[in-house]
């Protein structure tokens, strides 16, 4: 009865086989194929700004890598480290703010501001977060929801840092293309700096902390250190991003906390694939544009927003990202039982 | 009563089960024994449906790709298309392995849930009937799953599959981690289960010894293939299913 049977099966190409090891540096041909997806990535990135007409656009690709900084940090929290953090636009705006108080009360230069913005604002939002670290799964994420609400509300109620109006007179960067380039760069930079970091051992132990706490506190290790380790490196990147943009508007505001900097990355990441760091940068290259289209539609836009987003994950809830590789890395065929 | 036949189940391109033909008649008590990884749990699975679940799961994640071929019949009529709810309602009920009891309700909830495919009337006097077979659940029943020990929680496991009005119940590794005198209760309760309720159950244990005696027919596993079947006589005569499952070392 099972003679006529056919099922499909997954076999991964030879090539991928062949690269998987030291052995692929022999051969041109496993080189390639290791290293274009990579370069077609990177050098995408970096032509895009050449090839895309007019300022409107390029800004809106300055803005989609603000966003895939915050997907990534977002990516990195919830599938690498357990951490479903949607406090995004908490990392923004304490970047944003520090940014603009550095540059318009000690007058210092983008340059500077930037890497300062991004370690004091990292620090300072690891030491606010760092209280809740040993909550888990969903209510790590009220809490964290919270934050930006919080300091949005401190800000106006206390009329303090310029109040509803925010701090005017930010430094903008030299020209357009710094400012593309510089975000760009830095996009790629954490991009491949967070692969990196979660393939060594450090990355190990927020696997492990992911998957079983318990576990790595039997094995010797505070969880909680490495938990806000990991707060810290993800703060980093939201801080940073929040740095740029405040350079990019030349202006900081309660806008910063906006909850649209904590929900459209999520929203990147499934859509782009959750787990593969890539992925989030995909997904907000799909979405930030697809929602700048859609602006002709006025409030209707969230509603197409959202149809696709439900597509998305009611029916391809695996992500662009890992559907990709899976084509790229195994081809199909029919087989006889 | 239920014939599996032909039963074929990749996990991507692992065989998990390989052409297993298995079959249980009415009031009969089968065992299938098998080493880790032999394909018990998968059988189990696919037997109750909970395969067609696993399988979309992981479809949707981009996960592995799961093929169930074969034909499962149940009372004449072919069901292997069928959901796992489908299947409950029609009284093929698992109790799975690790119990997955439902950790923060209590006992008498827990079981209450489990009955919620019966009538008020059914539920009620099977609530009894497992309080009876089970009486340390009876002390206990305010008390949260979570609570309770291993041995309590296979009773509430089996109680709450009880509670589905099953035709056929399907325990997977029911002593798994258990004292052996809390074996032997709950070898004891299964007897005493299927001569009462006249229900057949399918039990896999990794260590036959245990579940042996209560066995009528008993099918060995071993990498996803079924090697040896027969009745429990046959089955304990037989030199290698001694030295392998019963660690009776033939000398």
């Amino acid at each position: 009865m099972i003679k006529d049977q056919r099922r499909k099966e997954r076999i991964d190409r030879g090539i991928k086989v062949r690269s998987d090891g030291i052995y692929a540096m022999m051969s041109w041909r496993e080189l390639t194929y290791l290293v274009i997806p990579r370069l077609v990535l990177i050098i995408g990135m970096l032509i895009l700004p050449l090839v895309l007409p007019g300022m409107y656009w390029q800004r809106v690709i300055t803005i989609t890598c603000i966003y895939a900084l915050l997907a990534i940090s977002f990516d990195f929290l919830a599938h690498f480290v357990g951490l479903v953090c949607l406090g995004g636009a908490f990392f923004v705006g304490t970047g944003g703010y520090l940014t603009a108080i550095l540059n318009t009360s000690l007058g210092l230069p983008p340059l500077l501001t930037i890497p300062l913005a991004t370690l004091l604002g990292a620090s300072l939002c690891t030491l606010l977060l760092l209280p809740c670290l040993p909550l888990r799964g969903v209510f790590f994420a009220i809490v964290s929801l919270m934050y930006p609400l919080f300091a949005m509300r401190v800000i106006e109620a206390l009329d303090i840092l310029g109040g509803t109006d925010g701090i005017i007179g930010i430094d903008s960067f030299a020209n357009r293309w710094v400012e593309q380039y510089m975000v760009i760069g830095i996009t790629l930079l954490f991009l491949f700096g967070v692969r990196r970091l979660v393939n060594m051992d450090i990355g190990l132990v927020f696997r492990g902390v992911k998957d079983n706490d318990q576990a790595i506190r039997a094995s010797g290790m505070n969880i909680t250190i490495f938990k806000a380790i990991a707060v810290f490196i993800a703060a980093a990147m939201g801080c940073m991003s929040g740095a740029c943009l405040v350079h990019i508007y030349m202006w900081s505001g309660i806008s910063q906390f906006a909850l649209d900097f904590s929900i459209l990355p999520i929203a990147a990441t499934v859509i782009g694939g959750g787990g593969t760091l890539v992925g989030p940068l995909i997904g907000c290259l799909i979405l930030v544009p697809i929602s700048e289209l859609l602006r002709d539609f006025g409030t209707l836009r969230i509603v197409f927003y959202s149809l696709i987003l439900v597509g998305f994950i009611v029916f391809r809830s695996e992500g662009v990202m890992v559907y990709g590789q899976r084509k790229y890395h195994q081809f199909e065929r029919w087989t006889r039982i | 009563m239920l014939e599996a036949t032909g039963l074929m189940v990749f996990y991507e391109n692992m065989l998990a089960l390989n052409n297993i033909d298995i079959r249980c008649e009415a009031n009969q008590i089968v065992g299938v024994f098998g080493a880790n990884s032999a394909g018990k749990s998968t059988l189990m699975y696919t037997l109750s449906g909970i395969m067609h679940d696993i399988q979309k799961k992981e479809q949707m994640a981009g996960g592995e790709r799961i093929t169930v071929m074969g034909r499962i019949d149940y009372k004449g009529q072919n069901i292997s298309s069928l959901k796992p709810s489908q299947r409950a309602k029609r009284g093929i009920i698992l109790c799975p392995e690790r119990r997955r009891i439902f950790k923060e309700s209590s006992v008498l909830e827990n079981l209450r849930i489990g009955g919620y495919l019966a009538s008020p009337a059914q539920a009620k006097k099977t609530l009894q009937y497992v309080f009876e077979i089970f009486p340390a659940l009876e002390k206990i029943k305010k008390r949260m799953g979570g609570f309770l020990s291993g041995g309590e929680q296979q009773m509430l496991a089996i109680g709450r599959a009880l509670m589905a009005q099953p035709k056929i119940l399907l325990l997977d590794e029911p002593l798994l981690g258990l004292s052996p005198l809390m074996q032997a209760t709950l070898i004891k309760a299964t007897r005493e289960i299927r001569d009462e309720m006249n229900i057949a159950i399918i039990v896999t244990e990794q260590y036959a010894r245990p579940v042996f005696p209560i066995v009528d027919y008993g099918f060995i596993l071993e990498n996803g293939a079924a090697v040896m079947e027969g009745i429990r006589e046959e089955l304990m005569n037989n030199p290698d299913v001694r030295s392998a499952y019963f660690g009776v070392e033939e000398t």
